[in-house]
């Protein structure tokens, strides 16, 4: 797609009626932003509580106990963020789309995606071996390092948006 | 893990993007985007008007000048007695601000008078 034809979308999605009542409702953005951050609450939340036992922390704990718990509330909370999100972004659309601080938040979610389906295709196949008290492979304490930093980058960037 | 090296070269790809994506347009939400040893006092007619998240704005055309000055949350400036009907097209308006650091023509209000009657936008 062209620059132009890019903008061109860009502008027809702040035309929407989504974005227009996201802009001009009262207290429709508020709320958004609200759900948003309830969600991302407890993806990221999962997210680190995961990594800290894959670092080491609470070992009593079975890797595959901790996993059944908070995957599900990990995946469910997507369908909080993700059409939260995209409201608030139409209702903006060329602003975010030319910020660094929403690119850069875009390519660290990605990378943070990519790290934990790479986690679950590769040391989490053997996770019977190191799922009791045990230290976890090198590859899972990695890619635990990896998320938590990756994480703590999205929300930093999802904040500093405003201020770019 | 093929994951991560395919991450890392997509993270190195994103951030080429990034430095090459120059970005003409700039958010300026943030206070410190203004110069407050700069203080403002313009009075002119709302060319036009934005009820708007996440801030309220108006065109305010001044002598020689129009400015594009940006307001507080349409909830803030509800709550503070700054409805939408007081931020009309033609009004008359006063504002104290900053300007923008950058942005010529811009400046953010730190309060707005329209029809006598004051309201505190931080």
């Amino acid at each position: 797609m062209t620059q132009a034809a890019t903008l061109g979308w860009l502008a027809w999605l702040e035309t929407t009626a989504a974005a227009t009542a996201m802009r001009q409702s009262l207290w429709l953005y508020p709320i958004v932003e609200i759900l948003h951050i309830i969600g991302f609450v407890v993806l990221v939340g999962s997210a680190a509580m995961f990594d800290l036992r894959l670092l080491g922390l609470s070992r009593q704990l079975p890797v595959t106990g901790m996993e059944h718990h908070l995957l599900p509330w990990a995946r469910a909370s997507v369908l909080l963020i993700v059409p939260t999100g995209a409201l608030m972004f139409v209702a903006h659309a060329t602003e975010f789309a030319g910020n660094p601080a929403f690119r850069l938040k875009l390519i660290l979610l990605v990378a943070a995606a990519l790290n934990a389906a790479a986690f679950h295709l590769r040391p989490f196949r053997r996770v019977a071996e190191w799922d009791h008290s045990a230290c976890a492979p090198l590859a899972a304490r990695f890619a635990a390092g990896l998320s938590l930093m990756l994480w703590t980058g999205v929300i930093a960037c999802g904040r500093l948006l405003a201020y770019f | 893990m093929n994951g991560v090296v395919a991450m890392r070269r997509f993270a190195g790809a994103g951030l080429l993007l990034l430095a090459v994506g120059v970005s003409p347009v700039a958010a300026h939400h943030g206070w410190s985007s203004y110069d407050s040893t700069k203080e403002l006092a313009l009075t002119g007619t709302i060319k036009e008007a934005g009820y708007e998240h996440p801030h309220g704005h108006v065109r305010l055309e001044v002598p020689g000048k129009v400015w594009s000055v940006v307001l507080a949350p349409p909830t803030r400036m509800e709550h503070r007695g700054l409805p939408a009907s007081k931020l009309r097209v033609g009004a008359r308006a006063t504002v104290v601000g900053y300007p923008h650091r950058s942005t010529e023509d811009e400046m953010r209000a730190e309060r707005i008078t329209i029809d006598g009657a004051t309201v505190e936008l931080r």
